[in-house]
């Protein structure tokens, strides 16, 4: 009776369910339309209402309208002020001077300052609570507050991120007084930002209601009223979408935005952010041969990977960085080229009838079509002969095999990095302190480590490039695509565009 | 009687603690055998190899299993289920606030199902041995191969989306609020005074029911009709039909009666089904009830989530079986002479 399905059944059937509903030609205006009003279907809910807790890309989207960070990022992702007005970064690297707004309120009406700066990247952290900020912060060892709206930021080791990391993940400021008289807890069950909207209503895995602050202090959202309705699976969304329950909905499969384009009233989208699609390799075993290594990334026909699975907007990567953040080596390609791929095999003894044999993990349903794009790249090997055993790997498995240096020795994975800087990029993904990276070899890892203490902006920037195509020719690495964001809304509801992918209410408005 | 019941449930009890212990035992070994890291999982993508090690030990995730089991057991005794990985609270609170949504969502689904089941039971039961047989039977047939979630999504296609006569997402509409009494919606409406959130709640609740519940109907249809045709084998049957008691009332008062036993039996062994069910119905529907937890949970290899759902599960299931036992002994007076 209850029999088992996967969720690419699932997701079939329930994509084929709203294409049979929609044809049926019984829709009508959509209903959750109101003039000052927006209802979007959101994938995923929040950890919790304190926004420094847990480090959740998709919840960064909802927190920012709730919450404000001390500093923003614009559509192409460049630092703006928001709560700090200006920031100057001591050429150690060491300090950090901030002036903040003297206008912002919190939703209770109290002033923000640098208290509760304080509070928020300090007195949290070395009150012990169990806040994810408490590693993004850890070497902070004061905020010397010289006014309410001065203070010196103080780092026991450089913290050339630091800015970037002000308008990343986790970094809201929390109001001191109201969390310490409520207590944590209380604050959870009813947050108070500064930010854009006020939280009227949450139910857990269900909806949030929020409320334009008539009192914000940046420019003033056009809609006053936001509903989001938690609906996880990608085809639930659609349908809602079709059946008018909400007004736009992010991350449905490509071919659903492609099918939902043609609707008279509907608009698709699929943007390209700040996330990489890359294979994570190992160092020894079947990858202990650069050979092998670099013959597997000349094989990968990205730009085919793209077209079958992004409809061509993933755009093919040469290196983990995303184009247009300043960390991406523009001048530098790593051809498709598997003629080059069989002569490197060749060099190491091995050809179509004598395979080089590799294992091969991929996730499943973790981000779109992964396991596809795993099983079109094992063909691609097949050809030039690398004969790869793929096996179906969980996200949450990923460290503890990494950990355990049980990895295969090519792992499909994404990675996400709002803020765009290189350090988020390589500066993680490559190197060994870290838990991401499964190359162990410590050549590319020793070029990364000094570059977190470089504060010369530009020669940091130049280290990153130069190490990003230094790990690709070595074979540390293998990046495949840009991800890609997909956005499907009613066509008169606007919304601004952000190269790491934010979609934010407070940017919605109706035309 | 009522000792007998009462001694049964006694029985009942004990033997439901003893299966706990064990389902627990296991649970814990299968979730710490996967190889999956709860200590990486609970720190922040920049979090070092040495900070990781940190969160290990301070996780107890160092110690021997036994020692970990032992730790666990001695706080779940006292209330604590431990902390989830994700949310960063009391795991006991987030399954509190959960459980009465799918309590709610699998009891108005086993009412579908029982109500279909003995509807249909009936019918067939009715139309044995006429050229009617093989087309009700086919019926049944189709219904058994249909899935809860193939009926989920259609209802979301043609009800939902084409017609758009219900909602399919959520418990209420979105303009309603209700301060939480005991989480279950048909009730926290109706001591607020709010038959507009009650009905809003019924709306929400029919369509994840009726999935539910008509996948679950056929095979208490095929049990009833059996049964209903052992029954009317026996002798107090013809006695009956020599009394001159009408068909109607030998079937209600005394075939249905008989019949209704191995039903019922069948029915607590579907509610565990049933309950288990609710997962991907809840799924696709956006139900945010315990099956909704368990999928975050599983995603996010929160492993004191799934820990505690999985005995909440358990515990479920025991107690249904326990009730069927005890409605069993009542309903049938041979089993209360044993």
């Amino acid at each position: 009776m209850t029999a088992a399905i996967d969720r690419r059944t699932l997701m079939q059937l329930l994509g084929l369910g709203a294409a049979g509903g929609a044809t049926l030609g019984l829709l009508w205006p959509a209903a959750a339309q109101q003039a000052d009003a927006v209802t979007i279907g959101w994938p995923s809910d929040v950890p919790s209402w304190d926004p420094n807790q847990r480090f959740t890309p998709e919840a960064q989207h909802i927190y920012k309208l709730v919450f404000d960070q001390p500093l923003d990022q614009d559509p192409k992702l460049a630092l703006v002020p928001a709560l700090i007005k200006t920031w100057d970064m001591a050429a150690d690297g060491k300090s950090l001077k901030v002036e903040l707004r003297d206008d912002v309120v919190f939703h209770d009406g109290a002033k923000m300052t640098t208290e509760d700066f304080r509070y928020t990247f300090f007195e949290r952290i070395k009150a012990g609570h169990a806040v994810d900020t408490k590693n993004s912060w850890r070497n902070v060892s004061d905020i010397e507050i010289s006014s309410p709206t001065q203070c010196i930021v103080k780092f026991s080791a450089p913290a050339v991120t630091a800015p970037q990391w002000l308008a990343f993940m986790g970094s809201f400021v929390v109001p001191k007084k109201y969390m310490e008289s409520v207590g944590v807890e209380k604050f959870r069950e009813k947050p108070i930002g500064s930010g854009p909207y006020k939280l009227v209503d949450y139910q857990l895995n269900t909806r949030m209601v929020l409320e334009r602050n008539e009192q914000y202090w940046g420019p003033k959202p056009k809609l006053k009223r936001v509903t989001i309705e938690i609906i996880k699976d990608p085809s639930a969304r659609v349908a809602a979408l079709q059946s008018g329950q909400i007004d736009l909905t992010i991350n449905v499969p490509v071919r659903e935005v492609v099918r939902l384009e043609r609707e008279p009233t509907l608009a698709g989208e699929i943007n390209p952010i700040t996330r990489v699609m890359l294979l994570q390799c190992r160092n020894d075993q079947g990858f202990a041969d650069q050979n092998i290594r670099l013959a597997a990334h000349h094989a990968i026909d990205k730009a085919a990977l793209s077209k079958a699975f992004f409809n061509n907007a993933a755009v093919p990567l040469s290196v983990p960085v995303t184009p247009g953040t300043p960390g991406f080596p523009a001048d530098y390609k790593f051809a498709y080229d598997p003629d080059k791929a069989k002569a490197l095999l060749a060099k190491s003894g091995f050809d179509m009838n004598k395979p080089a044999k590799i294992t091969f993990g991929s996730t499943n349903g973790q981000f779109p079509s992964d396991y596809d794009i795993a099983r079109a790249i094992q063909q691609m090997w097949k050809k030039v002969g690398i004969d790869a055993e793929l096996e179906t790997i969980e996200y949450a498995k990923y460290f503890e095999l990494n950990r355990g240096g049980k990895l295969p020795d090519a792992m499909l994975y994404s990675w996400d990095n709002a803020t765009g800087d290189p350090e988020i990029f390589a500066g993680y993904l490559l190197n060994t302190k870290m838990p991401f990276s499964a190359f162990k070899d410590p050549v590319v890892g020793d070029k990364i480590a000094p570059l977190f203490g470089v504060t010369d902006y530009q020669a940091r920037i130049q280290g990153y490039k130069d190490v990003v195509k230094f790990a690709v020719d070595y074979g540390a690495t293998i990046p495949l695509l840009q991800s890609v964001q997909t956005v499907v809304r009613k066509k008169k509801l606007n919304y601004e565009k952000f190269g790491n992918g934010w979609v934010l209410a407070n940017t919605m408005s109706w035309s | 009687m009522l000792a007998t019941v009462l001694t049964l449930i006694g029985r009942r009890v004990l033997l439901s603690f003893l299966i706990l212990f064990i389902v627990s035992v296991l649970l814990f070994i299968v979730l710490r055998a996967l190889p999956v890291d709860p200590a990486a999982m609970s720190l922040p993508p920049n979090a070092t190899v040495a900070e990781i090690e940190a969160k290990r030990h301070e996780m107890g995730l160092d110690l021997s299993l036994p020692q970990q089991y032992l730790i666990w057991l001695s706080h779940a005794v006292s209330g604590d289920l431990g902390n989830s990985i994700q949310f960063r609270r009391g795991v006991l609170g987030l399954v509190a606030s959960t459980l009465p949504a799918t309590i709610e969502l699998a009891v108005l689904a086993m009412l579908v199902a029982s109500l279909l089941g003995l509807a249909g039971g009936l019918a067939l039961f009715h139309v044995r041995g006429t050229a009617k047989e093989p087309a009700l039977d086919l019926g049944t047939v189709i219904l058994l191969s249909l899935p809860e979630f193939l009926w989920a999504l259609f209802f979301i296609l043609v009800v939902g989306v084409a017609l758009r006569w219900l909602p399919f997402t959520g418990r209420i509409d979105p303009d309603m609020r209700l301060p939480v009494t005991t989480g279950f919606l048909l009730i926290d409406s109706w001591i607020a005074g709010r038959p507009d959130i009650f009905r809003s709640a019924i709306e929400h609740l029919i369509l994840p029911s009726l999935a539910l519940g008509i996948a679950f109907s056929p095979a208490i249809m095929r049990v009833l009709r059996s049964s209903l045709i052992d029954v009317y084998q026996e002798d107090y049957i013809h006695l009956a039909r020599l009394r001159g008691l009408g068909e109607k009332h030998i079937l209600i008062r005394h075939a249905l009666k008989n019949a209704i036993l191995p039903t019922l039996s069948l029915m607590g062994v579907q509610f565990g089904f049933l309950f288990g069910g609710t997962l991907l119905v809840e799924l696709i529907f956006s139900y945010p009830g315990l099956g909704n937890l368990m999928v975050d949970a599983v995603r996010n290899a929160d492993l004191p989530i799934i820990q505690a759902v999985g005995l909440t599960y358990c515990i479920v299931v025991l107690s249904i079986n326990t009730i069927v036992d005890s409605l069993y002994v009542i309903l049938n007076p041979k089993l209360r002479l044993r």
